[in-house]
């Protein structure tokens, strides 16, 4: 089945090559709509500059130090220029750190997809010992002695003293603004021929033909939201760096494997965390590729460095991991020239529109906390 | 009720005589450990990869030239914090029954390494990653593995921990040897007789380990800092004491009692090594052994829960130094030397060679 549509895809591409531009929109692409709302967490404004705040406030973390935007810089993609996300003081991470922006059409969040909403993963990442490393209570508790805050979540929420829970809910709420639907790629898709260039439009036909991206990058967000094992080589850092060796043993650990895994495992196993079958060992999620042009390097370890290396990447079949098995049948060599790869780069490129960056919120302080008169 | 009840006996065998409580004192007798266990726990004593950040090592509020204390009336906590009690001495800390200045570990010290491991305001350790930087220390592999482990392990390192802590004894006190001046003869009398103070600081670490009333003031400075008292919230909390946010007061034994009668009671602190160990009291409120002294001759402080046995004393002017001076006296040698230290920084970690191929 799957098969079938690729060969249609790239016949309809072949037979249109030359008069694909200012006409040709292939069916399993669209402009992004606005993000899913979930129902027990509408959106207010309120609610989105308590999360705005929150979001940049250190105070959501164990040494009042690593707020959300300590890895998911707005200057940064939203994200981490580097292959591994900076981890708390005295660690490292051992994944690419992902952008915010779109991040609220997933469906589910964390490279491996371990976290169902936006909700419970700001709650992990505040959490995690080699991310926020910070508890619930203390956090809780630091919030009430904040006076902004306290006056927020009794607004936004009608908490007595602001609850923990509420400030993971804000927090998506402001990630579900940090959206991007006016990119060149969603302007054309919308129907403005001269959105994209003569060779943007070129490469949209390689993307949904001869290269064969479309097979799991489609849909608005251009993911599929499955999950791959792509041959992505393991994180170089792993072989040189003894913090990196230290938090790869952790993940392990906390997450959960037989002790012969925990001793001789070496790459990623993604997916594998959360079912447990070896059949998926080594994948991660398709991401999308909106907002691409700012977050870099790439990957779910950060291993590739530009979108050029990306493309030469898949059109070399992909590469080689410990999980060698379980590699996708979808990717093979494709043999693209080097002016269709410059097309397919030129293409992605027309997937991020300008950077989003909004000036950073006043950050309010804790105050001392006068008795009650109760 | 068993409390008075026991305050009664004690205060019975008191007068009965002073000789017979002064026998019961005698040195302490070092406990048995393993010197090789000992060792690493001495290392991991002063390493500062046991909390989160790397900040913080058990030495950095138990320092050995101050009796294993930090000098200050609360000590410090994890960042960001700040901590809302006195850092108790870890002089004979392997004799106690139970620990915390409200009691609330009273199993083993295997317990209390765990606490104050992971506590989110002490050192706030994910120990899953404390024992994978532990593999990552050359140091480390070789001592565990000469303390009969074959790898670092989170049990191991508790295990270390106990063994070093039962080797801080107290060493040479004039209590002691018996060189105890004119003076602390006669503040001994008193202690025992007159000051009634051996009703609860008995045996030979001069505690009963029970919590009592004495009257302590709290200290205002736990609520004027919110890094304090919000530490003070979390623990409240998570205690489950009622009211947290309006709380204005260090209930004490109260937290693992939920009873009214145990509120604001803490552990009876053993006297030894008091010279080095100033400010005292759960809180640090009281400065001097002098002024300790003058606190009980008032008869405590003011608490509706206060307990019984404390009554003005009307110790004399030369009394009260003569009780000084015995306390002074239950202060031996100091622990900076290089059983209770450990003398270089050298906390690195080394790489994992051909760490695709390592079985690790």
């Amino acid at each position: 089945m799957k098969r079938t549509k690729t060969l249609i895809a790239g016949l309809v591409v072949i037979g249109a090559a030359t008069s694909l531009v200012g006409s040709e929109r292939p069916s399993q692409l669209a402009p992004l709509g606005p993000p899913p709302i979930p129902a027990d967490n509408p959106q207010t404004p309120e609610k989105v500059a308590l999360g705005e705040m929150l979001f940049f406030d250190p105070i959501l973390s164990g040494n009042l130090g690593m707020a959300c935007s300590s890895c998911h810089m707005p200057d940064s993609g939203w994200s981490v220029q580097s292959k591994i996300s900076f981890g708390y003081p005295g660690t490292t991470h051992w994944r690419n750190s992902q952008t915010i922006i779109n991040s609220a059409y997933y469906g589910k969040l964390f490279l491996a997809g371990s976290s169902k909403s936006l909700e419970s993963q700001a709650r992990s990442a505040a959490r995690g010992g080699v991310a926020g490393n910070g508890e619930d209570d203390m956090m809780e508790a630091r919030l009430a002695f904040v006076p902004e805050y306290r006056e927020a979540f009794a607004m936004v929420f009608g908490d007595d003293w602001p609850n923990i829970r509420h400030a993971y809910m804000a927090i998506a709420a402001y990630e579900r603004t940090l959206v991007q639907t006016d990119t060149p790629f969603d302007d054309y898709m919308r129907g403005d021929d001269n959105a994209l260039s003569e060779q943007q439009q070129r490469g949209l036909g390689i993307f949904a033909g001869k290269g064969n991206c479309i097979a799991c990058h489609n849909g608005p967000l251009l993911s599929n939201e499955a999950y791959y094992n792509l041959g992505v080589p393991p994180y170089d850092g792993w072989d040189d760096d003894p913090f990196a060796q230290i938090t790869f043993r952790f993940e392990l650990y906390a997450k959960g494997v037989t002790e012969a895994m925990y001793r001789s495992t070496k790459d990623d196993p993604g997916l594998y965390f959360r079912t447990k079958q070896e059949t998926d060992k080594g994948k991660f999620r398709v991401p999308s590729l909106r907002y691409t042009q700012y977050t870099y390097p790439y990957m779910h370890n950060g291993m590739i460095e530009t979108l050029r290396d990306v493309v030469e990447f898949y059109n070399d079949g992909g590469g080689e991991n410990e999980f060698a098995k379980n590699k996708t049948a979808l990717i093979q060599p494709l043999g693209l020239t080097d002016g269709e790869m410059d097309d397919l780069v030129a293409f992605l490129e027309s997937l991020s529109g300008e950077e989003i960056l909004p000036p950073f919120p006043d950050i309010p302080e804790m105050q001392p906390l006068p008795a009650a008169s109760n | 009720m068993p409390m008075l009840f026991r305050t009664l006996i004690v205060g019975a065998l008191i007068a009965s005589g002073s000789l017979m409580a002064q026998e019961a004192v005698k040195p302490l007798v070092p406990l048995e450990v393993n010197p090789a266990l000992s060792e690493l726990g001495k290392r991991l004593f002063y390493d500062p990869r046991l909390s989160g950040d790397t900040s913080l090592s058990c030495s950095s509020c138990h320092q050995a030239d101050k009796a294993f204390t930090d000098g200050k009336a609360m000590s410090q906590a994890y960042s960001g914090g700040a901590h809302f009690r006195n850092a108790p001495t870890l002089a004979n800390v392997g004799y106690r029954a139970a620990w915390l200045h409200d009691g609330k570990l009273g199993t083993n010290l295997n317990d209390v390494a765990r606490e104050m491991i992971t506590e989110t305001f002490l050192m706030n350790m994910d120990m899953r990653v404390m024992q994978e930087r532990f593999k990552q220390d050359p140091v480390y592999v070789e001592m565990f593995k000469a303390a009969g482990y074959s790898e670092p392990s989170n049990g191991g390192a508790r295990k270390a921990l106990q063994a070093f802590l039962k080797t801080i004894v107290s060493r040479n006190a004039p209590i002691d040897t018996g060189a105890l001046s004119d003076a602390a003869q006669r503040g001994q009398d008193i202690f025992l007789g007159k000051g009634q103070c051996a009703s609860c600081h008995t045996g030979e670490r001069y505690t009963d380990d029970m919590p009592h009333n004495t009257g302590v003031p709290n200290n205002p400075d736990i609520w004027s800092d919110p890094a304090r008292h919000s530490v003070f919230v979390a623990y409240a909390k998570f205690m489950g004491v009622e009211n947290y946010m309006n709380l204005r007061e260090d209930l004490g034994a109260y937290v693992r009692t939920h009873r009214e009668e145990t509120k604001r009671s803490f552990l009876t602190p053993s006297l030894r090594e008091l010279t080095y160990t100033a400010p005292y009291m759960h809180n640090g409120m009281i400065a001097t052994l002098e002024d300790v002294v003058e606190f009980y001759n008032e008869g405590g402080g003011e608490d509706v829960n206060k307990d019984s046995a404390l009554t003005p004393l009307g110790l004399s002017a030369g009394e009260k130094d003569d009780l000084v001076a015995f306390l002074q006296a239950l202060s031996g040698d100091s622990f900076a030397i290089e059983a209770y230290v450990w003398p270089d920084a050298d906390y690195g970690y080394r790489v994992i060679e051909n760490w695709r191929d390592a079985n690790n």
